[in-house]
């Protein structure tokens, strides 16, 4: 029998009043249809209306300390593995994605922890300083007040996989207590709908100030409409896709593009003795099998220094081992047809550049489910990789040579994992925030970013709000019209 | 079995009509014998698949080499400084990096294009006037396509033929002089060159409200397909419009299919309807593979093509190509190039980042 799911949320429009796109999901001979409410423009425009309504009735009244505890609470219903939804989620999303279910797992619980009151408010602290002026005007040093005013309505058109990133984004929609609506991604069109549902179940009435809907991506005339309406949209996809959804927004509205980009790790030689590189291998491994790299974050290169007592290449060899030994636990996706086409090509170079010369080898081939490439020349054809388990190790005499190899992809860069001392991490930050890497973390955590990150540097919350200020001069001016002046 | 001996099998092949199975089979493996000892990376390539000269017994059992290693690697079994010639790719998938075939002489190709050519273009005649739609081999020297319509205008080409591409473009009054000669003669003529020149001439001809009626025999080759251009040309109204602007029936309208790494082209037997079946001379054989076992895909399914091209005497007989197609009685159909995929997460994939780059 075919199981079915319901994605999507739409307070205000009745189940008669969309219409229904399907969309069937295979993994492992297992076959999974989902529904997804796609409305007409009239359906759009109400719920435009609906949620902005709800928004000014039961949203905007509340304090942000009041929302932090619902989502608080939303997320709590979440880690709960026993919770139906939780359960949902679990059952659905390796098939829906192709991920393994231990990365879903995982996954899921390191996100929401990333949601829980504690992060939240860290999180707004460190977007407002005072989070207050969420509410009402507060005084700043240098004198005046400020306040910062949410949307009335943001729009989120999300894309891809990794069911984390509308997670991200109602958190940060909700926390400025904006009226939302999300388009879903076809590669994962459930994530915002459940999460929509749970926090219904804690606070109806703010759920409703949200709705979750499908269309045909690159629909102008639904598009348009919506960002008309829109006072911020934030989007995620190919710079291609991003260029069209960018024509079509008004110039007064807020546009808050996420383009593809990927990530690097630097190991140092202090990281490459017998004591401590299981465990930097085994992180690495990890960073590059969760989410088969599809992250953002994910890593495509590992910058390996020489002179450690192991060299880079074989750094590079054992890596290939740690690789298959994820494979156990975290086995890869299936992959489609043009994946493989692409997989293929990039392991051809690989292969090709390996029998050309002996600075470079390439370890993978027939039956395996990852892909090293090792080079010492500086040669970076080989970047960005072709995503699924497909990683260059790079041999550098420093490590500080690695922001100038890095500095082709500047538009591009992510994330950097670091292994070496604490004395070099920091000299390295310095070098690798130039060239446009926005988060540096440790090895093993590239794919989880910590609550409140600037994801690609920029303060993720404030950007999505408007800042007014009460000059000075307007406290001044306004001390001679008091009744009880002189 | 040495160069000269391989070299000699081939040209009494080539001035066969046909030949049989055993003949290609005993040439092929020869050749692969010789290749392997000649061309040190592809020798190692044989080794990591475990087929060597002593194991393989069979022409398809080949290690085909795909294209890309002829941008990573030098796949010549001579010394690349000494070749008459360097083809390469126009580097349309990787700026800056080109594939490079060396042809130490072009004796075998030469004679593999021209014997080719007479038999599937030129039909019963010997001479046409070519109206040539691609800058000459001095604006272009590393185009194989470049040599190869000089040599068919060298060969084949009436007095006057005459170059209609200046740099690298269109020259439309030499084009209209021509085409109007052409009419005015009476006798048949060719136009040939690079698909993309025939949508900016046929583009030229609409906005001047100019068509033509080639005389009866006249012919059409284009080559190179009509993707990855400034827009995209469904080929069922290339055809049409060919026929229409030059009055060359689709019939007569005749596409090349040839690759750099390859030295024997394909072509078909007129364009009346699209897309047309493709197909070689038997010194030239292709297989269409699953991408990911390397086995044959049951005949008739799509798959990419692999081609063993006994001409290909100096670098490597089988080519893995990144082109779908499909089998059919007597040749292939071919479907287009492989596309990269559209990345599912956000995390920027290699091909994405080259389109971004190239663009």
């Amino acid at each position: 029998m075919e199981m079915w799911e319901t994605a999507g949320y739409h307070p205000g429009l009745g189940e008669t009043e969309v219409q229904w796109r399907e969309q069937t999901f295979e993994q492992g001979g297992e076959r999974r249809r989902v529904r997804v409410p796609v409305p007409d423009e009239k359906g759009l425009q109400r719920l435009v209306e609906v949620v902005r309504k709800n928004r000014q009735t039961d949203l905007a009244s509340l304090s942000v300390s009041e929302v932090v505890h619902r989502i608080d609470q939303t997320v709590e219903r979440l880690l709960d593995r026993n919770h139906p939804l939780r359960r949902r989620m679990e059952d659905w999303l390796p098939v829906v994605t192709g991920l393994a279910p231990d990365v879903i797992r995982t996954g899921l619980t390191a996100s929401m922890k990333t949601f829980r009151k504690p992060q939240l408010l860290r999180w707004l602290a460190e977007d407002f300083g005072n989070p207050a002026m969420l509410d009402s005007f507060q005084p700043r040093v240098n004198g005046g007040f400020t306040r910062a005013i949410s949307p009335h309505l943001l729009v989120h058109i999300w894309s891809g996989n990794v069911p984390g990133i509308p997670l991200w984004s109602l958190v940060s929609g909700l926390l400025v207590r904006s009226a939302q609506i999300g388009k879903v991604a076809s590669a994962e069109p459930l994530m915002a709908g459940w999460f929509a549902q749970a926090l219904e179940e804690v606070d109806p009435k703010l759920a409703r100030c949200l709705a979750v809907v499908g269309w045909q991506g690159g629909d102008e005339s639904r598009e348009r409409l919506l960002f008309q309406e829109a006072e911020v949209v934030s989007a995620y996809g190919s710079n291609e896709t991003l260029e069209a959804i960018q024509s079509r927004i008004p110039v007064t509205t807020r546009f808050l593009p996420h383009g593809h980009r990927f990530g690097l790790a630097l190991v140092g030689k202090e990281a490459l003795n017998p004591a401590r590189v299981a465990d930097v291998l085994r992180k690495a491994a990890r960073d590059v099998a969760i989410y088969d790299q599809q992250g953002c974050y994910s890593p495509h290169c590992f910058y390996v220094e020489k002179g450690g007592v192991l060299s880079p290449r074989q750094f590079a060899r054992m890596l290939a081992h740690e690789l298959d030994i994820m494979q156990i636990r975290y086995p890869r996706r299936t992959l489609s047809p043009r994946e493989i086409g692409e997989w293929n090509r990039w392991n051809q170079q690989a292969e090709w550049r390996a029998l050309e010369g002996e600075e470079a080898e390439w370890i993978g081939g027939d039956g395996r489910f990852w892909s090293v490439a090792y080079e010492e020349t500086g040669d970076a054809s080989l970047l960005p990789t072709c995503l699924n388990r497909a990683v260059l190790v790079s041999a550098v005499n420093d490590l500080e040579e690695v922001a100038g190899r890095i500095a082709p992809f500047r538009a591009y860069l992510q994330t950097a994992g670091i292994a070496a001392s604490s004395r070099r991490m920091f000299q390295l930050a310095d070098r690798l925030a130039e060239t446009g890497i926005t988060r540096i973390c440790a090895l093993g955590h590239m794919t989880v970013p910590s609550s409140g990150w600037h994801h690609d540097g920029r303060p993720v919350l404030k950007d999505l709000v408007r800042l007014v200020d009460v000059e000075p001069s307007a406290e001044v001016a306004a001390e001679p019209h008091n009744p009880y002046s002189e | 079995m040495g160069e000269k001996e391989v070299l000699q099998g081939l040209k009494d092949m080539m001035k066969a009509v046909e030949a049989d199975e055993a003949a290609f089979q005993n040439l092929a493996l020869q050749l692969f014998q010789y290749q392997y000892r000649h061309n040190p990376p592809y020798r190692r390539f044989c080794q990591s698949r475990g087929r060597t000269p002593r194991i393989v017994k069979d022409w398809w059992e080949i290690p085909a080499v795909p294209m890309r290693a002829f941008k990573e690697a030098t796949l010549s079994c001579n010394d690349p400084a000494e070749a008459e010639a360097v083809f390469m790719t126009s580097g349309t998938t990787r700026p800056g990096k080109r594939g490079k075939h060396v042809h130490p002489t072009l004796d075998i190709y030469n004679r593999s294009m021209l014997r080719n050519f007479r038999q599937r273009f030129m039909g019963a005649r010997d001479v046409l006037s070519m109206g040539i739609l691609f800058p000459r081999p001095e604006t272009l020297p590393h185009s194989s396509l470049a040599h190869y319509l000089s040599l068919a205008v060298r060969e084949f080409g009436g007095e006057h033929s005459s170059y209609l591409v200046d740099g690298e473009e269109v020259h439309f009054s030499r084009l209209l002089h021509f085409l109007r000669e052409a009419e005015r003669s009476g006798e048949p003529c060719a136009l040939l060159g690079a698909s993309f020149h025939f949508v900016h001439v046929m583009d030229f001809l609409e906005q001047e409200g100019l068509s033509f009626r080639l005389p009866e025999g006249s012919r059409i080759l284009d080559t190179g397909g009509l993707k990855g251009q400034s827009r995209h040309v469904d080929p069922d109204v290339f055809y049409a419009g060919l026929a229409a602007r030059f009055g060359v029936p689709r019939h007569r309208c005749i596409n090349m299919y040839g690759l750099t790494e390859l030295s024997t082209q394909f072509y078909d037997d007129g364009n009346e309807t699209v897309p047309s079946k493709k197909s070689g001379p038997y010194w030239i054989r292709t297989r269409v593979i699953d991408p990911v076992s390397g086995e044959d895909v049951p005949y008739g399914e799509t798959g990419v093509l692999v081609h063993y091209d006994l001409a290909n005497v100096h670098s490597v007989l089988a080519v893995m190509t990144e082109d779908w197609g499909k089998a059919v009685e007597g040749g292939f159909i071919l479907m287009g190039r492989a596309e990269g995929a559209e990345a599912r997460g956000c995390s920027l994939a290699a091909e994405e980042f080259l389109r971004s780059s190239k663009g």
